[in-house]
This record gives C-alpha cells, structure tokens and sequence, in this order.
C-alpha cells in the first residue's frame, strides 16, 4: 500500500488569545506557537499502522512555509518513508486553493498511491473541506469522518464513519479513494525528541508550489474578522480560592443537586 | 429569480430538524426555496418551502457524496445552476458539501451561522468561536454553504402555499462506495443523559492522571463524571461519557464544566442544561458566554480545593 497523508501545521490557539488587528483585516498570530494539526496526527498513524501491517510506505506532504518542514520531521518520526514540502510563498487560506494546489501536484507529479489521508479539518479555519474537494478533483471516492478502518486490502476498503449522537455507519469502498480521517481512531504514538532528530536526517524534498498553480485561485474573500459577539456571559465568582468554592457549593445547594 | 437548492438531511427515516436551518438561510438569501429530500415515508411540511424534489433513491444513496453528484447534476439540467446549494453542518452534510464543491468547481463556506444580508456576507468561524470572519463568494459567484445548527431555524418559516412537488427517478448509483450497515455505540456503565449533576472535564486539565482526582470529586459531589471531545479522543474517559453532537446531548439540572473551552460542538450537546458553572484558565474562552456562572482560574487547583473543603 502507498499511502499519501498530507499534514499540515497549524497555530494552536487552545490556549492563546487570538488578537485581531489592523482594522480587522488581519490576525496576528505572532505570539501563538504552532504545531502539527491534530486530526492529522491521527492520520498520519493510521497510516503508519496499515503500512506496518501489509507493507508498503506513507508519504507524508505539507502544503505551507519552509517552517512546515517540522510537522514532516514529525510524521517521518512517526513511521513516515518521505516527507514532501509544497512551499507557498502566501498562505493559502481558501480550501478551493489548497486542494486545487494539492490535485495539481499530486497528477503532475504522478504520485503513485492506494489512498489519500486527510484530518477531517485543520484547527484554525476548520473547513473541513480539502480532503472533499480533492477526492472530486481526481474523480476518487471520498469517506470523511473516518472513525475505524475494518479491512484495508488492494483494491478495497471497509471503513466505519462517525455520525451524530454516537452512531456510526460502515461503508465499502473501492481504492484508490480519499479519506478524512477523525480524531479518536486511535491513540497515536508518542514522538520523542530524539526520534525527531533522528527524523530530521532523512531528507525531504521540496516542491514550489509555483510550479503547480494551473486553477489555483480563491473562491472566497475574507472582508473582515470580528469577535463573537458577547452575550452578556456568566456571572463570575471572584475571590479567593475559598470564597470561590464556598460560593460554588451554595450554588450547587441552592439548585438542589448537592446537600 | 434564481433558486436555492437545500439538500435535505434524511437519516433513518427522519427528516433531521437541522435542516430548518437550512431552509432559515435560503429564505434570508431571498431566493426561491427548492428542497431535495430522498423518497421516504417521513413528517415533512407541505409549505416549508416554495418547491420540493422527491428522488426515487433510498437515503443512504441520498447520503453518498459519489451519488449526490449526479443527483444535483440532474437537478441543474432541469432548473439551471442554484444561485446557492445549502447542506446541514453535520457529519454526511460537511461530506456532501466538499465533494459537491470539488466536483461543481463552486466557492465554499462551511458551518455558516450569520448572514447579513444587505451586502452577502457569510459568518464562519475560526479557532473553534473564538473570532469570526466576514466571506464573501469571489466574483458573487453560487456558492456551496454548511450551516450550523440552530443558526436560522427563526427564518424558515413556512409559505403561502403548499410546495410544488417533483418526482425524480432513474438516477444511476455508482457502486465504487456503498453503505453497509449502522453501528451503535456501545452502552456504558453509567447513563449520563439521566444525570442531574455532570461534572465534565476537558484537555485543560492536562492529562489522563488528573482523572482520578476528578473522580474523587465527583464522588464527594454525588455527580457523574463526564467530559468534553478531546478527552475521550485521548482516552482519558469512554466514549459513553462523552457530551456533545457525536456523544450525549445532556440536560441537566447542573453542568459544571471544568477546563472545557467550550467548541461548538460541544455547547451543542449541553447548552439547555438548567445551570451551567465554567471554570477555565482563560477569560476568553467561548463557554463564558454559555455559562450562568464562571469561574476564571486553574481548574485543577479549584478541584483540589473543593475536595479538601469537602473532606472537612
């Protein structure tokens, strides 16, 4: 099996603040550090445990700035065979252009694969789309909210998508197909810095993504970036610890849940 | 006057009630409503919208992207192209509306929950609600929306007349992905639907270690221990406890959630809860603005307190 999972890095904004500036025109994402998009690292392990499985190899690529050439020392840590740049000189926010970009690439260089790995979506914009739109592109079949994958054999797969409410449903498909992939299929493994040093010696290969630009256009424009507007919120309990949790448990007394 | 075209979620039988939502926005989008639901014999308003495709396909062909193609290819050589086609914001709906984009070569815009009209601006959020950004199709081109539940279900409404009816058969179904069969999850030791207190963790709390302690607390709180996406992903809880649009959707008399920043998904599953308590590190975490109480601060430190105030 020849596998392509294209990761991508991403701010993580968990527990940053997000500052908008200049008007509302940009986001100033400087102060934020970055790191590997999560649902990616679970596809990236996927991955990596099929090919473990029944052979073969996983080429992880990343669509973004030279800084990206981390997340593929980190998928290559993880069991990747070949980490793949595709330099943007400009972010390209709109998933129209990404899987534009990403189609082109993946045809002109004649990547040969049984399957695409995708995250079901990126932590920033959280589209979800790229995997989607590239299946159409190359005319694949596509299985987004891949939640277990039950049989991965040549020429097929049968995999189960994670629904609403806990359900899940299965489907057949036939390979070479596309599949986004969700966070929770599996417990991906622990990277040591060691093991990304040790990564970081295997060469990757850079691409410009200059070179594979045939339709690669926004279909959306962004005018402006807001804050949510407030609701009015909660009522803060502010103090002490011990005021804070005295205040809490008459809380929980006064709607009758605790004695 | 061009149409929008709403591709009507259809899932065991049931019209998803997320799909008003979907019939909110076209509405607001001042264009002629068209409603494209497989056949079956479900509840559906007469006047929900101003026309109604009836397709002769069952829902799980309805539901697969390979086959909604043709379908919606079908319908553009009949009405002309859609001024803008409309899924749900849901599992199948975010999957139907990549491939459509990919295969229609359409603008995107997913998870859509405001629209401002006057100037065709779309509202879609970014680092899960923590800012917003104002979309516009490049050139006013249709374009391919997901909507968030729950967003626009005030506008749908209903018409002066019934819908106008339309069959629609003979659509060839690809056979490259099929449905096999639905899977349930597997039932839990406890129920957390019938809970009247939840407590539920999130991935600020750190780690899986940390879990222990919450139980503890939940025990001295006589509450049941639930918890956010993330936390189940890590395994860190089972799955049966997890609160959400792909766990539980709880409702109970006290929801206190400890380090859970509150991602839409999330608010979903819990925000018709009597009472709900937040405590999180962060000021601007998007649950303060569900929650009837906050707390900014360390939730693993406020929970090592409650405990030691509980022991006495």
């Amino acid at each position: 099996m020849n596998l392509l999972v294209f990761t991508k890095r991403v701010p993580a904004t968990q527990e940053e603040e997000v500052r908008i500036v200049d008007d509302g025109k940009r986001v100033d994402l400087s102060k934020v550090p970055f790191k590997l998009n999560d649902w990616d690292n679970y596809a990236v392990e996927e991955a990596v445990r099929i090919v473990e499985k029944s052979g073969g190899s996983v080429t992880a690529i990343s669509i973004g700035d030279a800084e990206s050439d981390e997340v593929l020392r980190r998928a290559i840590a993880m069991g990747a065979q070949d980490g793949f740049l595709i330099e943007v000189v400009q972010e390209q926010q709109d998933p129209n252009a990404r899987a534009t970009l990403a189609h082109n690439f993946v045809r002109k260089e004649v990547l040969p694969f049984d399957a695409i790995f995708t995250g079901v979506q990126s932590e920033d914009d959280q589209f979800a789309s790229v995997g989607g739109i590239l299946a159409a592109k190359l005319g694949l079949p596509f299985v987004s909210m891949v939640i277990g994958i039950d049989a991965f054999e040549a020429g097929h797969a049968t995999v189960r998508r994670e629904l609403e409410g806990g359900l899940q449903e299965r489907v057949k498909v036939n390979l070479p197909a596309v599949f986004a992939i969700q966070s929770g299929i599996n417990e991906p493994r622990y990277v040591s810095i060691m093991g990304i040093r040790k990564a970081s010696k295997v060469e990757r290969k850079v691409f410009k993504a200059g070179d594979y630009q045939d339709g690669v256009a926004n279909k959306i424009d962004v005018e402006k970036w807001i804050y949510p507007p407030s609701k009015g919120g909660a009522t803060m309990l502010t103090g002490d610890a011990d005021s804070i949790c005295k205040e809490l448990l008459g809380i929980l007394k006064e709607k009758g849940v605790y004695q | 006057m061009s149409y929008g075209l709403i591709v009507g979620e259809v899932r065991r039988g049931q019209f998803e009630e997320r799909n008003l939502d979907s019939i909110g926005l076209c509405n607001l989008l001042g264009q002629e409503s068209v409603l494209l639901v497989p056949q079956g014999d479900y509840a559906i308003k007469e006047n929900c919208t101003d026309a109604i495709v009836k397709v002769a396909v069952d829902e799980s062909i309805f539901l697969n992207p390979l086959d909604m193609v043709n379908i919606l290819s079908r319908v553009f050589d009949a009405r002309g192209k859609a001024g803008a086609v409309i899924f749900t914001s849901s599992s199948s709906g975010g999957e139907l509306a990549a491939y459509a984009a990919g295969h229609f070569d359409m603008p995107l815009i997913t998870d859509v929950s405001g629209f401002e009209k006057g100037q065709n601006i779309f509202y879609k959020s970014y680092f899960s609600d923590k800012i917003f950004g104002e979309f516009k199709p490049a050139g006013g081109e249709p374009p391919v929306l997901t909507v968030r539940s729950g967003s626009f279900k005030d506008a749908a409404g209903e018409k002066a007349s019934p819908a106008v009816v339309e069959a629609m058969d003979g659509v060839p179904a690809g056979g490259a992905r099929s449905f096999v069969e639905y899977v349930e999850e597997e039932k839990g030791e406890v129920d957390i639907t019938k809970a009247d207190f939840l407590l539920s963790v999130g991935r600020g709390i750190g780690n899986k270690d940390e879990i222990s302690d919450y139980e503890e607390l939940a025990d001295l709180l006589k509450a049941v221990l639930s918890g956010s996406r993330p936390v189940i992903d890590k395994q860190w809880l089972p799955k049966p406890r997890q609160v959400g649009t792909s766990g539980k959707t709880v409702k109970p008399k006290v929801y206190l959630a400890m380090a859970i920043s509150g991602a839409f998904q999330h608010i979903a599953g819990m925000k018709d809860s009597d009472c709900i308590i937040a405590v999180n590190k962060n000021a601007e975490a998007p649950i303060f603005q569900h929650a009837h109480y906050g707390v900014i601060g360390d939730a693993n430190k406020l929970r090592d307190k409650l405990k030691d105030m509980l022991k006495g």
